[in-house]
């Protein structure tokens, strides 16, 4: 009796585990049945047929990292073009002979024409597909199209969609305004009343003959090299102008996402260079009268001296002390100045509405639709503060002696 | 008792019985001495290692006797001095201060047993059975012509491996002696480390032909009663013709048969049996084998290892870590790399993806495919490891290494990246220090390739959940297996993952503690006793009783 009900167990096992096999592998594909996406440039086509035109910087391993390397390109780019993304998507995916796979896609490029018409579609697409990735770096190709940034050889990491993460960490981390905007900081840059997203641009210099091509490698000067730079700003989802130097900084310093950067003022005859390595920013704002805020700007910032010609005694507070102020200048300069820009693309991609809001919930509510028209004119203070906290290696220059 | 009318009637008894053992019965023990021989002889089957002496006695009687052994049993120079010497020896002082008229003759082999041998250990017997017994465990028996009886006398010797190093469950630090296959050294080496008369001992015979002898070990008032008596009433239950080996009892005593986990621990070591003798715990050791088993076992005890207490704390608690961890990379190594590889690939990094990627580019198997071979072949490498003489052990592992290592990536069969994953894995195996925690971890492993490669992450943790739910599910005894995580004891942690400074650690916590705080709808004992029924007896019958051949006498 125990045998049989032993057996009448296992048989119910049997029917219970054997189904599974007929499933199969599910969706399983093998990893060399996949064709890994290490970028995707997006740029406007000529007709409404072909709205989209999609390019696809796929990474070919072997190249990179196999053993029996052909010497020939690390990726390749295919495009395909369509109404819609899915079907630009399905239009190239006809010429590869892998399936294409969006799980590693880290540089989205849009084209700067197609970025002055509207990008809200595309990024519902990069939001909704479950293969992509939210924290894909986003950039705007300036006077470009996508394709070709997508397409240039570049001398360090051999994907150059890597090639513009590393840069774009670099430069962030070092000198620069440009700082990481992934997909979801556009899509809430987006959703911002008033306001829009600020994204990094990118370019080519150079000749744009060899740029895709290992021959753009075999100089010592790369023909061609991949910038990061720029500004683009957005109202909405409609690009609008583009930012560089003093206003970008001003702009970055506003969003708080500057960690150091490089500051210059004249003294004398000559220059002196800072390097400004901490600088904290709070934007708020005082809207008991939601038609009249007023915006109070507060910023610390910690230098340390870099370069000095002069013969200043750096030893001496007092000498110090007034660089120091010259400095804070220069910030409340580069915020006024980025304020301006806003004020003229008529855009509030520096947060402003956002503070009104904090502060009072119930009268944003009130002015939320002409808002553009208080940023226009509000009252704006800025408190800046700067710490000069030492001068590196030194003390005074052994010039002064 | 022993009255001279018993002996007449119990000898008139043996006697039909051997006259009838003739035609197929029962041989007994006779008056006549050679009827006797001859019945030990024959029931024997004229083994020639069955050695038999000769004697007359001194003395005024003249009586015809024999000391009957078997060679490499015995001690033969126990047998020679002591036992043959003393029946050669002066026998008129036995009779010294007899009545007159000389010889009570009933009253001689007492006499010979009282007043003549110098042995430490005999005893009169009239029962055949177990005068055979004591034969075949080594002893010598003294028959008198003339007397239905016989005198045993210990003189169990013979050749053991002596005391050495555990062959596994080895230490850097701690004692480095081991049991061997002797019960009775076995014991002495528990003694010799628990000097405390609470320890006790029962002796049980289990097995109907090999008449294995049992010893059941625990410390009075630590280990529960309600556990003693459990022990003692499974044991009692077993009805098997041989026990060779501690495996025989632990899978007729554990609680669940159809599990890969196991849940009676065995340990090669005196050091980790005292340990967990004085923790509560019953330690059952077999005749014949130097594993002795140790129960009940939760799951946390396979991780643990007798050098834990030997070192810091804080070193212990860090290769327990790494135990469990092993554990982990053991069961889910090779099925995390093909979840990733088939099914998520987005969860690789870019730069290994684009590694692994090129490594797979002309392999020509699917990777659960691979990942099969690869560990099939490791399994082969390993259990020829094992069983190879170790002569050519040397070269197993250098073909196996060589061969499989680095020839089968040569030969693009398998990818360098699988051979890691397989390498680790073993390695893997190899640090966790219960030898059948690791064999269970082996066979898991499998179970999960297997839904890696048809569901991906998603079968692996269902398979997770299947298998906690499953170890939940596992008793010892009536403990939890995964005591003292479920239930969760908080007071229980402190020597499971951790290992808290021993002053931290008394009084520890036995299992009886644990399973008395468990709710009662918790505390089942057994899961398959039902199925196991075919191999137990009724319940209750004494184990020596509950042979096979015998049933109608009972």
């Amino acid at each position: 009796m125990n045998n049989k009900r032993l057996g009448l167990s296992l048989l119910i096992t049997m029917q219970m585990l054997l189904p599974l096999v007929l499933t199969g592998c599910w969706d399983s594909v093998e990893l060399n049945r996949r064709a890994i996406v290490s970028g995707v440039g997006i740029d406007r086509g000529p007709s409404d047929d072909q709205k989209y035109i999609l390019s696809f910087q796929v990474i070919i391993a072997e190249e990179i990292s196999g053993e029996q390397t052909r010497s020939s390109s690390p990726v390749a780019l295919y495009s395909g073009s369509g109404r819609t993304m899915f079907e630009a998507l399905a239009n190239a995916s006809r010429q590869t002979a892998r399936f294409l796979s969006l799980g590693h896609v880290r540089v989205v490029v849009i084209s700067e024409e197609f970025a002055r018409e509207g990008i809200k579609d595309m990024l519902d697409v990069l939001e909704r597909e479950s293969d992509m990735r939210l924290t894909s770096l986003v950039f705007i190709s300036k006077d470009q199209p996508a394709s070709e940034v997508m397409s240039t050889m570049t001398v360090f990491s051999k994907i150059p969609a890597n090639d513009l993460v590393e840069k774009l960490d670099t430069t962030s981390k070092q000198f620069g305004y440009n700082y990481k905007m992934e997909v979801d900081d556009v899509i809430r840059g987006i959703q911002v009343r008033g306001g829009g997203p600020v994204i990094n641009g990118v370019f080519r210099t150079g000749g744009r003959e060899r740029g895709d091509s290992n021959d753009n490698l075999k100089t010592i000067t790369p023909d061609t090299i991949l910038r990061i730079s720029r500004l683009a700003v957005f109202k909405d989802d409609k690009l609008k102008g583009w930012l560089e130097g003093k206003t970008a900084f001003g702009t970055v310093l506003l969003l708080n996402k500057l960690k150091e950067f490089p500051v210059v003022i004249k003294k004398d005859n000559g220059y002196l260079a800072f390097n400004v390595y901490q600088s904290q920013v709070s934007v708020d704002a005082e809207a008991k009268d939601p038609e009249h805020p007023v915006i109070i700007i507060k910023i610390t910032q910690q230098a340390a001296l870099k370069e000095s010609p002069n013969s200043l005694d750096l030893t001496s507070p007092e000498v110090l002390e007034k660089l120091s102020e010259q400095l804070t200048m220069e910030a409340r300069s580069q915020i006024r100045e980025a304020i301006a820009a806003a004020r003229k693309l008529e855009s509030d991609y520096i947060g402003f509405g956002e503070a009104v809001k904090r502060e009072n919930p119930h009268g944003w509510k009130k002015v939320k639709d002409h808002w553009e028209d208080i940023f226009a004119a509000c009252e704006i203070k800025i408190d800046a503060d700067t710490v000069i906290r030492h001068t590196d290696m030194r003390g005074n220059s052994f010039q002064v002696y | 008792m022993d009255t001279k009318g018993q002996w007449k009637r119990s000898a008139k008894a043996a006697h039909t019985d051997q006259t009838v053992s003739q035609t197929g019965r029962q041989p007994g023990l006779s008056f006549e001495l050679s009827e006797s021989l001859a019945g030990i002889q024959s029931e024997l089957g004229n083994s020639p290692d069955l050695i038999i002496r000769q004697i007359q006695l001194g003395g005024p009687l003249r009586i015809q006797a024999a000391a009957v052994h078997l060679s490499g049993l015995a001690d033969t120079s126990a047998v020679n001095q002591f036992v043959i010497g003393s029946l050669l020896g002066n026998m008129e002082g036995l009779f010294m201060d007899s009545e007159e008229g000389g010889i009570d003759e009933g009253r001689l082999p007492a006499m010979i047993l009282n007043r003549a041998l110098e042995i430490g250990e005999a005893e009169i017997k009239e029962e055949w059975k177990e005068m055979m017994l004591a034969v075949l465990s080594g002893d010598t028996v003294i028959l008198l012509d003339g007397y239905a009886t016989s005198i045993l006398c210990a003189t169990r010797g013979g050749e053991w491996r002596s005391v050495g190093e555990p062959s596994s469950q080895l230490v850097v630090r701690g004692p480095k002696d081991g049991f061997v296959e002797s019960v009775a050294t076995n014991i002495s080496l528990i003694r010799r480390r628990i000097k405390s008369p609470k320890l006790h001992l029962e002796y049980m015979k289990i097995g109907s032909e090999t008449q294995t002898l049992v010893a059941l070990m625990y410390v009075k008032d630590i280990a529960g009663e309600d556990l003693i008596s459990e022990v003692r009433e499974r044991l009692g239950k077993i009805a098997m013709n041989e026990v060779l080996e501690s495996g025989y009892i632990e899978e007729l005593i554990q609680d669940k048969t159809f599990t890969p986990f196991p849940t009676i621990y065995n340990t090669e070591r005196p050091d980790v049996a005292a340990g967990n003798l004085l923790e509560g715990r019953v330690v059952i050791i077999v005749d014949g084998t130097p594993f002795v088993l140790i129960l009940p076992a939760v799951f946390t005890q396979f991780f643990q290892s007798a050098e834990d207490y030997s070192q810091r704390f804080d070193i212990a608690i860090l290769m327990r870590v790494v135990r469990y961890m092993s554990f982990i990379v053991l069961i889910l190594g090779p099925s995390v790399y093909i979840s990733l590889t088939t099914y998520h690939y987005e969860m690789i990094p870019t730069t290994l993806l684009i590694n692994l990627l090129a490594q797979r580019e002309n392999v020509p198997f699917p990777a659960l495919v691979e990942a099969l071979l690869m560990e099939g072949a490791f399994e082969i490498l390993r259990e020829a490891g094992v069983r190879m003489p170790r002569v050519i052990g040397q070269t197993v592992s250098v073909v196996g290494a060589l061969i499989l290592g680095s020839a089968v990536v040569e030969a693009g069969i398998i990818t360098p990246i699988m051979v890691i994953v397989v390498a680790l894995t073993g390695i893997a195996s190899f640090a966790i220090p219960a030898y059948n925690m690791s064999i269970a971890g082996r066979l898991i492993r499998f179970a999960f390739l297997l839904l890696a490669g048809m569901f991906g992450f998603y079968g692996v943790i269902l398979g997770l959940i299947v298998m906690v739910a499953h170890m939940n599910s596992l008793r010892s005894f009536g403990v939890p297996y995964l005591s003292p995580f479920v239930p969760l004891s908080v007071k229980g942690q402190k020597d499971t993952i951790l290992r808290l400074p021993l002053w931290l650690m008394t009084p520890r916590k036995s299992p009886q503690q644990m399973r008395a705080e468990l709710p009662e709808f918790m505390r089942l004992t057994t899961g398959n006793e039902e199925l196991l029924a075919p191999l137990i007896g009724k319940a209750g019958r004494p184990p020596e009783t509950a042979e096979g051949d015998q049933p109608d006498e009972q």
